[in-house]
């Protein structure tokens, strides 16, 4: 997917976290808890996984997705509604997220 | 992505006979619950109390229509930007996906101290947990002259359906030149910004079919959600076409008169060739036969979308009295996961989280211009508060108008899909 690699590259390039701070966040999380939070992601993105106007994020890798939340968070990622998303979601429920999307299987 | 074992189905399949020949008789091991309506809230409860519980919850759909056109974006088919189809859906995933014993029924009572819901055909379904998401019914006696006769001529077109695609013909066919008159609906009603998308998808098909066509905006407010970003937008793309006038300035609107398309007001009488008139609204009726409302609408528990006025009863969406959360599918939705969480604990013994809500409502302005308002919710001990909220800017590039119209196609692929599969 061409706007996954721009998203991995850009935060690669400019993200100030090192993945260890991903894996630790991603230790932290519950998949239980993952899938309920992750409802309210459903409500945008495509449990089918099929990327129109929104991207999908079934079956994204967990630190990518971590790597992405706490930049939403942090505001260096523009997009008022993930800024605002992202913005209550504590380190152990962005944990739980990326766990979960992580076993989804992703768009074929 | 979960699928119903052999077992599960059998036992689906066995309760749902069970229903239908021996409607009041308990089915023993199975927790029941009945949902009523097949909407943005009603749906989505069923579907996850369904889907989560992967079999252990007997889930009843009681929706009278075998087709649903979504309310949202239905003001994109009045724009021709969508064609009706494409706003329509079943319960053929909800059914064969997920389990539920959908029931095209109107419900017509609810027994809460037997838990029982009365059917029109005078079947009953009894249950331990019953979801009331009804939508809203129309005050049609809050406007002088209009009426359930008069939407004919002066549509409301704010239940979706075939009202929809009546004031989409009488758009189309309006004189060249004419005047079209539309009346917002008071607060508090289903979708806030609604009657200015509407505004605006009608400027746009008469800019295309009908230009020298004059749109008046007779409000009974005096502000109106995205108010700035609509009357930047109507100033930008339909010169001169529309004319808001707030209710202070025309003083209310004494009277209708459906049969002469005349709007009495104490500024002026409005002729119109074309029109569509939204009155003030109120919960659906089966909130009111059920009597958990409160007047118009329906308290809830912040925390668990339940009923005040009964522990074993939730309501959903725009009955609900949520207060900060605006009347949307989108709200609707978000609560349906809360709510069915919260029964899926409660008869299942499954863990309960704390509430969390959201919403964000898209609109169209013009061909790739969208702009949107948004806000994430928590339960407070009184009322769902606000915790933090957006809206989109005035002066934009249109770089990210697109942006924002493509997003919502996006929303729409992912909430019907979230609703109905």
């Amino acid at each position: 997917m061409k706007i996954f690699s721009f998203l991995i590259f850009f935060l690669i390039s400019f993200c100030k976290f090192s993945f260890a701070d991903e894996q630790q966040i991603i230790s932290m999380g519950d998949i239980e808890f993952g899938e309920y939070l992750g409802a309210e992601c459903a409500a945008c993105h495509h449990q089918a996984g099929i990327s129109k106007g929104i991207p999908a994020i079934n079956g994204m890798d967990a630190e990518v997705f971590v790597a992405l939340m706490l930049a939403y968070r942090s505001k260096e990622m523009e997009n008022p509604v993930m800024q605002m998303i992202a913005g209550r979601l504590d380190d152990e429920q962005i944990g739980s997220l990326a766990l979960y999307f992580s076993k989804l299987d992703p768009p074929k | 992505m979960s699928k119903i074992s052999r077992r599960t189905f059998t036992g689906i399949a066995a309760a749902s006979v069970a229903t239908l020949s021996m409607p009041s008789i308990s089915l023993g091991a199975l927790p029941r619950v009945v949902v009523i309506g097949g909407g943005a809230g009603g749906a989505t409860a069923a579907r996850y109390i369904a889907k989560d519980s992967k079999g252990g919850v007997h889930v009843t759909l009681v929706e009278a229509s075998k087709r649903y056109y979504t309310c949202f974006f239905s003001n994109l088919y009045l724009g021709g930007f969508r064609n009706y189809g494409s706003i329509g859906h079943n319960y053929y995933g909800l059914a064969v996906n997920r389990g539920v014993n959908v029931v095209h029924e109107w419900a017509v009572s609810v027994d809460s101290a037997a838990k029982k819901v009365n059917l029109g055909s005078g079947n009953s379904i009894s249950y331990d947990k019953l979801v009331i998401s009804p939508g809203i019914d129309l005050k049609y006696d809050t406007i002088n002259g209009y009426s359930a006769e008069a939407q004919t001529h002066m549509p409301h077109a704010w239940k979706s359906g075939t009202q929809v695609q009546l004031l989409r013909n009488q758009v189309m066919n309006m004189k060249q030149g004419g005047t079209f008159v539309m009346v917002p609906p008071p607060n508090p009603y289903r979708c806030p910004p609604g009657p200015y998308e509407r505004v605006s998808m009608i400027a746009h098909q008469f800019k295309k079919s009908n230009p020298t066509a004059k749109i008046v905006v007779l409000d009974p407010k005096n502000k109106f959600s995205k108010q700035g970003l609509f009357m930047e937008g109507w100033q930008r793309h339909y010169p001169g076409m529309i004319e808001w006038i707030d209710a202070d300035t025309h003083g209310g609107l004494k009277n209708v008169n459906a049969s002469k398309m005349e709007f009495e007001t104490d500024l002026d009488t409005f002729k119109a060739d074309a029109a569509c008139v939204v009155p003030a609204q109120k919960a659906g009726a089966i909130a009111m036969a059920a009597g958990v409302n409160n007047g118009d609408w329906c308290p809830i528990v912040p925390a668990s979308m339940q009923s005040q006025a009964d522990e074993n009863i939730y309501v959903l969406g725009d009955a609900s009295v949520a207060k900060s959360m605006p009347k949307s599918g989108f709200s609707a939705n978000s609560q349906a996961k809360v709510a069915a969480n919260h029964i899926r604990g409660a008869l299942t013994g499954s863990k309960v989280f704390d509430a969390r809500y959201s919403n964000t409502c898209w609109s169209l302005v013009a061909t790739n211009d969208g702009i949107k308002v948004g806000a994430s919710y928590a339960a407070g001990s009184e009322a769902i508060d606000v915790t933090s909220k957006f809206v989109s800017k005035t002066g934009e590039d249109s770089a990210l108008r697109k942006a924002t119209y493509e997003e919502s196609i996006g929303w729409y692929e992912g909430i019907t899909t979230d609703m109905f599969s």
